[in-house]
């Protein structure tokens, strides 16, 4: 996850890296109280990259151009994203700018030390001259000087550059972080150094280990992705979801394991269907699976995506041994059954309602209405691999499911299905 | 790697929910399950298995184990698998997922030191079908038979492996390697394994787009045309993730794959040079099967075991 600007800046304030005064703006008003001397810079608080290009950072010398600068930007999406709040801070006039990065490398299995003696926007430039240490043992100060070095600092400046990149380091560790960027690193004619910008990218596995970070995150504007699921969950049950969404897909898709999720996303596309997004369950998900929170997990995922209005079909594919595969038979059983009672005693809070069941009758199978209730639900196609199912089972024959055994008919069948939906939408109204 | 049916197998964190599941599947499977350790369950008996607080308990009192198989949680892993180390294991398998990177470094400077292999984490282990299971694996899914599976996931090896023993394929050896960005043993440190094992006279390789790292399957790739005289047969999963999803906010991204990213949009930076192309390109290149789904493999494996007689 990556911090926005001035949640980076705090963090670097508190272990000693040089930043400019600074104030959030959350509101173009809150620019009457300015505490900072204009001129000042107005940054657009996004994740994304290429702010300034975008027109995402102003500069404003009083306070009514910084009014109608704040208006624009927070007018002004940045690769699809609105900026909540801005940043104002004082100008800084840098004879030099420098790039420093802490990062892992995943080929090497180490972290590294980035460093460019040219930094700002012209990333090229960034590049072309991009050094690099790794840090291969223990961390210790020599590794900052060596790259101090490899980027062609003399002077005073080894010693004030290795400091920042020692404490870019040890913020880096502390927080079990992905990546640390300074860009640019800003310095005054007189040889101070000043953090001009800069980006934090926090690890996900380890932010439960870090509740300052966990609390930031959880203050993020949300995701798309967050945004197409109800999030009234304890987010210590927290459901790993595929990180895209295709906002034109209609299909669903629920599985245990996140290769199998990319499989089947393949074979989805391939096929010409379009995936919207898709949830994990199971042991790589929780990390602690026991039956109970198992079938919780299915359950909160099935309800997640059911009351996704996007998803027409719902394409489940639990790969296990038989115990798990029937038991995934009585989860989504019990789950309809659910459903469909809960709609006949509240009809009031059906969304997709069509024909309402008459409530005499709410205890009766789901199989003997199966119409209406096609109406109010994704259509469900399930794929169990593991052991013999009996096909003649009670739930298996009367739910309104489609069963396969076969990974490659069930995405066919799920697309087919999902055509029909469509179809049906745009055209006449279907008759089944 | 050294696994024999008659390996001795320790299992740390054997008191957690999914450990005492699976311990009971690997003893009735046959493998030579020792002892469990779970500080604080000590003395204890789980499923006929003696419990210890410390892996050096566990050793002085059943004598020195081959593999250890660690199923505890995240956080707890990296220290785990440094017991197991200073306790004179050399071969430990990481069933745990979401191991924090950093955690991951100082393990692998750890082996590295002492040459100890580390498969996973977030591995589902090890199984030769009718010998020996070490990990989560469903051993329904599997048969005994000549293909080698390596595979950069959990249960999608599952899936391959039942689409081969239903097409009358068994596999020699399945090995799940990990899926994470860090995994402890490479997919050519278990390429040169399967070069050397009589029984496997086929591989076949999984593995998924991962936006961290490209080098293991490029140097695989290399491995396999210079060196390798077994046919290969690859599946890569991941293939149609449009790019922008996967360079997504939330990403683990390395500031380096990304490389510098402050100024850019990233759109810009997914172009060509992701590590996604580079690693199905190097196969395209070596001219190895790629398998575009799991119901393709059984086919490429036949005509495979026909080219090499």
């Amino acid at each position: 996850m990556d911090l926005l600007e001035y949640q980076a800046k705090e963090l670097f304030r508190e272990m000693g890296i040089p930043v400019l005064p600074s104030q959030r703006i959350d509101n173009s008003r809150d620019l009457k109280g300015l505490q900072i001397p204009y001129p000042v810079v107005l940054k657009s608080q996004v994740r994304a990259g290429g702010r300034g290009r975008a027109g995402g950072i102003r500069f404003a010398e009083n306070t009514i151009d910084a009014i109608a600068a704040a208006r624009t930007i927070f007018n002004l999406p940045i690769l699809g994203e609105y900026p909540q709040v801005l940043l104002a801070e004082a100008k800084y006039d840098a004879t030099r700018e420098f790039y420093l990065a802490v990062t892992l490398d995943y080929d090497l299995r180490r972290p590294v030390l980035l460093g460019s003696s040219q930094g700002g926007m012209n990333l090229e430039a960034v590049m072309e001259l991009l050094q690099q240490v790794v840090v291969d043992q223990e961390f210790s100060s020599f590794y900052a000087r060596h790259l101090t070095l490899k980027m062609g600092l003399q002077g005073s400046l080894i010693q004030s550059v290795s400091t920042v990149i020692e404490k870019m380091y040890h913020l880096f560790v502390q927080n079990d972080l992905d990546g640390v960027e300074i860009n640019p690193l800003g310095v005054s004619p007189t040889g101070e150094l000043m953090a001009l910008d800069g980006k934090i990218t926090v690890n996900d596995a380890a932010l439960r280990r870090h509740p300052a970070l966990a609390s930031l995150a959880a203050k993020m504007p949300q995701s798309d992705i967050a945004k197409e699921t109800p999030t009234d969950i304890d987010p210590g049950k927290f459901l790993p979801i595929q990180n895209w969404l295709n906002r034109d897909g209609n299909i669903g898709i629920l599985c245990n394991g996140t290769s199998l999720a990319m499989a089947m996303v393949d074979l989805v596309y391939s096929a010409g269907g379009k995936p919207r997004l898709c949830l994990i369950v199971g042991e790589e998900a929780s990390g602690n699976l026991t039956p109970a929170s198992w079938r919780e997990q299915l359950e909160q995922a099935l309800e997640r995506l059911t009351q996704n209005k996007n998803i027409k079909v719902l394409l489940v594919n639990i790969l296990g041994n038989t115990a798990a595969s029937q038991e995934v038979v009585a989860v989504i059983d019990s789950y309809l059954q659910r459903k469909v009672n809960e709609m006949t005693e509240h009809p009031q809070r059906m969304t997709r309602r069509v024909s309402t069941p008459s409530p005499k009758d709410s205890r009766t199978r789901i199989g003997d209405r199966r119409p209406e209730f096609l109406t109010l639900l994704p259509q469900f196609v399930v794929r169990l691999a593991g052991g013999e199912l009996d096909k003649s089972q009670e739930p298996l024959a009367t739910m309104p499911v489609h069963w396969s055994d076969n990974l490659d008919d069930a995405v066919e069948q799920a697309i087919s299905l999902a055509k029909a939906a469509a179809k049906s939408r745009s055209g006449t109204p279907s008759t089944k | 790697m050294k696994l024999t049916p008659d390996s001795k197998i320790l299992i740390q964190g054997i008191a957690e929910p999914l450990a005492s599941t699976y311990t009971a599947r690997m003893t009735a499977y046959g493998t030579k399950v020792v002892a469990g350790v779970s500080a604080g369950q000590g003395g204890q008996t789980l499923d006929g298995i003696p419990v210890f607080d410390l892996v050096e308990q566990a050793i002085q009192s059943v004598g020195a184990v081959d593999i250890s198989i660690i199923f505890v949680r995240p956080y707890a892993a990296l220290d785990a698998a440094l017991e197991a180390i200073a306790a004179g294991i050399r071969q430990i398998i990481l069933i745990t997922g979401g191991i924090p990177p950093l955690d991951m470094v100082r393990l692998l400077r750890k082996a590295e030191a002492t040459q100890t292999l580390i498969v996973g984490p977030s591995s589902a282990g090890i199984i030769v079908p009718g010998k020996v299971l070490l990990g989560t694996h469903e051993p329904e899914f599997y048969s005994p038979g000549s293909v080698g599976l390596l595979s950069r996931s959990g249960n999608l090896t599952y899936e391959v492996a039942g689409e081969m023993t239903r097409a009358g394929y068994g596999q020699s050896i399945a090995v799940s390697i990990g899926s994470e960005p860090f995994v402890g043993s490479s997919v050519v440190q278990w390429l040169e394994i399967l070069a050397a094992d009589k029984n496997t006279k086929v591989i076949v390789l999984v593995s998924h787009i991962s936006h961290t790292s490209s080098s293991d399957e490029q140097a695989a790739a290399e491995y396999i045309v210079a060196t390798l005289d077994k046919p290969v047969i690859v599946y890569f999963v991941g293939r149609l993730l449009p790019q922008e999803k996967l360079l997504g906010p939330g990403n683990a991204l390395g500031f380096w794959r990304q490389e510098a990213m402050l100024a850019s949009p990233q759109a810009e930076l997914a172009a060509e040079q992701t590590p996604e192309n580079r690693k199905i390109a190097a196969f395209k290149q070596a001219k190895i099967p790629i398998a575009e789904r799991p119901s393709q493999i059984p086919d490429l494996v036949k005509k495979a075991l026909k080219k090499s007689g």
